[in-house]
């Protein structure tokens, strides 16, 4: 019997875990080289995409202190300057935790506009720091605006296999 | 019943409170890190390196994948193309023979002249080949790990390069991985030659595709075509390396166009020539302001 609380706990502790393991694996992903022709230097910004996902889907599994810890590790990881994109992150879980009763079934579109206001909102926030930080200033405003527009473009691919992976995940016996 | 829902409520109000402490602490920990990443930046180089060591095994793993499709499609390219290929290595082998009577003839004579001023040599590169697994994407940093460390013999401020030209520079080496800052990076200052005239300047990337020249002389006349090379100067890199060329000339704003193709980056020839100049350690080069 006793056996049998443990193992829940565990089984309580690693589905609260889901999100922030998928996003971690979706941060890894990213950096993944595809050697594809053509594809240009600009990158969307996945980790903002699974964040405002969990936010409203997964809020109790995945609170300020997880999009800190997604921030901070991709800061160190991909070589911007640290705290720009765990402030960015932050930002975009406030907005989310703070517009919860309108994210409450909402259909997709209205939740994917109110993503692209978010989306524009934190890349400059995240363009900004970095410039302001970064020892070589100010990167051209162009560049950002790609990324931005391409997170926007990206989000229904990378919110349905989230959505998916939760699905999947969660509904283990 | 009353009681019940008054306990409810004031649980409510708590949960609040802790989430809105929660995220104003996360806040200031953020603006606290942002500062120590500039006050001490060897703090923050260390959890980097520590990060990188820990993920490129991973990343080691993921992309295996994509690495062989990416084989595979080049060995059927050269397939499709291994005629034509043939012809022309034909044609290349006769006059690469030509050019090598030269060379031997040049290097004898290179070696007498030597003799003749009693030049003390210079130290000899030692190099490492890596593999790229890891591409940190591009907007807001344009870098590559790579699985090649100290412990392979990579240090800090070694030069990257594939058969195509210059990649980067090693800005951090871990144990068995190191991060190499590419040509395109804003951070990235390189001292270089423009065209056959020999004019300085300095080339400096902005995150996109194509790096700028900067400090190019007023009297310089710079067109679309002349190529890039580097200066040497400061001793950052040797003289002569090949970077790419001018791509485009417009209000005065020379846009340069690497040779080195980032989707084709797949394995890299890190080389240490025994240079210590001022740009040696690029973490100095990141602490200046620019």
């Amino acid at each position: 019997m006793h056996q049998t609380t443990v193992w829940q706990k565990f089984d309580f502790v690693a589905r609260r875990c889901v999100p922030l393991t998928i996003t971690i694996f979706l941060l890894l992903f990213s950096m993944v080289p595809l050697h594809l022709p053509g594809v240009p230097s600009l990158a969307p910004m996945y980790t903002l995409m699974a964040v405002y996902f969990w936010s409203i889907y997964r809020p109790e599994g995945f609170g300020y202190g997880a999009a800190f810890a997604v921030g901070v590790l991709e800061d160190l990881l991909v070589g911007t300057p640290l705290g720009s994109s765990a402030l960015a992150l932050l930002i975009c879980q406030w907005l989310v935790f703070n517009q919860q009763k309108f994210f409450s079934n909402r259909p997709f579109l209205e939740v994917w506009l109110a993503f692209a206001v978010v989306t524009i909102g934190t890349g400059l926030v995240r363009w900004f720091c970095a410039g302001l930080i970064g020892a070589g200033g100010f990167a051209p405003l162009g560049d950002t605006a790609g990324s931005i527009v391409l997170t926007i473009v990206g989000y229904p691919v990378i919110g349905w296999l989230l959505a998916r992976a939760q699905m999947k995940m969660m509904s283990q016996p | 019943m009353r009681q019940t829902t008054g306990q409810i409520t004031r649980l409510g109000t708590l949960k609040t409170l802790l989430q809105r402490f929660a995220f104003l602490s996360l806040i200031a920990l953020t603006f606290a890190l942002m500062l120590i990443g500039k006050a001490d930046t060897v703090l923050v180089e260390r959890a980097r390196i520590a990060i990188t060591d820990a993920v490129v095994p991973i990343l080691r793993v993921l992309s295996e994948p994509a690495n062989a499709i990416a084989e595979t499609i080049a060995n059927v390219r050269e397939l499709a193309a291994i005629r034509e290929q043939n012809s022309s290595l034909r044609d290349a082998n006769e006059r690469l023979l030509q050019w090598q009577s030269i060379a031997q003839r040049l290097e004898a004579e290179n070696r007498s002249l030597k003799a003749l001023l009693a030049l003390v040599p210079e130290p000899n590169a030692t190099f490492v080949s890596a593999r790229v697994v890891g591409d940190t994407g591009g907007t807001f940093a344009q870098s590559v790990l790579i699985t090649a460390g100290s412990g392979d013999g990579v240090g800090k401020g070694d030069v990257v390069m594939t058969g195509e030209g210059l990649v980067g520079r090693v800005l951090q080496a871990g144990m068995h991985s190191a991060r190499v800052l590419l040509i395109t990076d804003i951070n990235s200052r390189i001292p270089v030659v423009v065209g056959e005239a020999g004019n300085r300047a300095i080339m400096v990337g902005d995150n996109g595709l194509r790096p700028r020249l900067l400090y190019v002389g007023a009297k310089t006349v710079v067109v679309p075509g002349d190529k890039i090379t580097t200066s040497g100067d400061a001793e950052a890199f040797p003289p002569g390396l090949q970077i790419g060329r001018v791509a485009r000339v417009q209000d005065g704003v020379v846009e340069v166009e690497p040779y080195m193709s980032r989707d084709k980056l797949q394995h890299v020839r890190v080389v240490n020539y025994g240079l210590s100049g001022i740009l040696g350690s690029p973490s100095a080069a990141l602490e200046s302001p620019k």
